[in-house]
């Protein structure tokens, strides 16, 4: 049975981990387009992407775009795990075996 | 950690909530404006060919180039959103399979090409091939479009080659109408 992830459970990081888990393996998604998705802040967002980043749930990128320095976020595949996991420990509070 | 059946019901509806919300945003990165785009260009090569033959080629070149820049531009405005690491291996699957395809093949049979329609049928099936790889090898959609519009244009050149612009008219209607499910209705 799984445990509920204290790390995901947090509500804007619950957003942000569902948000990612749409994103196709090789998918990044631009740190300001997620914000705007998300209606967070940037030091909201920032803090929690790096909650997850240090869990190794997420990976963030720099790189260039336009000459422009931009920051992509994708989740990985021991994220798309654990939030696996969280949503099955949510589903089995509401249908207990 | 433990949680009453409100909490963890509440938290549900908010991964829910999320998860659509990202979708739909997602959506509108899944490719559908380059099969509109392309699904467009066939449509105009076809009707152009069907209408001028031969004499038609130099707007195909036109319109293959303008395709490619409208391509060029869509990757590069998408990449500022939702961004897609390149595979370098599949990359270099389709160059391969273009360079043979473009520089070696015709070599030793550009002489087959007995006919116009041959021609363009060998070029447009060599862009399929793309098609079909990339969707083996990313698990998605293309390769059924790669395989049908195969299919119908190899059909068409084989059993009525009468109708050959015609039903290559056909082949740009099925990618621009692949483009409209893969918009609206795919995930």
């Amino acid at each position: 049975m799984n445990d509920l992830d204290p790390v995901i459970h947090q509500p804007a990081r619950l957003q942000i981990m569902s948000a990612l888990c749409q994103l196709g393996a090789s998918e990044r998604v631009d740190f300001t387009y997620l914000k705007q998705h998300l209606n967070l802040t940037d030091g909201n967002l920032g803090a929690h992407l790096a909650t997850l980043e240090a869990r190794g749930y997420i990976a963030v990128e720099k790189a260039f775009v336009a000459r422009r320095p931009k920051t992509f976020v994708g989740v990985t595949p021991g994220g798309r795990q654990a939030f696996a996991g969280h949503v099955a420990a949510l589903q089995s509070i509401l249908q207990p075996k | 950690m433990d949680i009453s059946p409100e909490e963890a019901s509440k938290a549900l509806q908010e991964i829910e909530a999320s998860r659509m919300a990202m979708r739909s945003a997602i959506r509108s990165h899944r490719g559908h404006l380059y099969l509109w785009l392309w699904g467009c260009a066939w449509i105009a090569m076809s009707v152009l060919n069907w209408m001028y033959d031969k004499k038609a080629l130099s707007a195909n070149y036109w319109i293959s180039g303008l395709g490619m820049l409208a391509t060029l531009g869509i990757g590069f405005f998408q990449a500022r959103q939702i961004r897609v690491t390149i595979d370098r291996r599949f990359a270099a699957v389709c160059a391969t399979l273009l360079l043979f395809g473009y520089c070696v093949w015709p070599v030793f049979f550009l002489g087959e090409f007995h006919s116009y329609k041959a021609a363009f049928g060998y070029f447009t099936v060599l862009w399929m091939q793309l098609y079909v790889v990339a969707g083996i090898w990313f698990d998605n959609y293309l390769l059924w479009i790669g395989l049908a519009v195969t299919a119908l244009v190899v059909a068409t050149f084989l059993i009525v080659p009468a109708f050959f612009w015609a039903l290559t008219l056909l082949c740009g209607v099925m990618l621009l109408g692949s483009g409209f499910y893969v918009r609206y209705f795919w995930r």
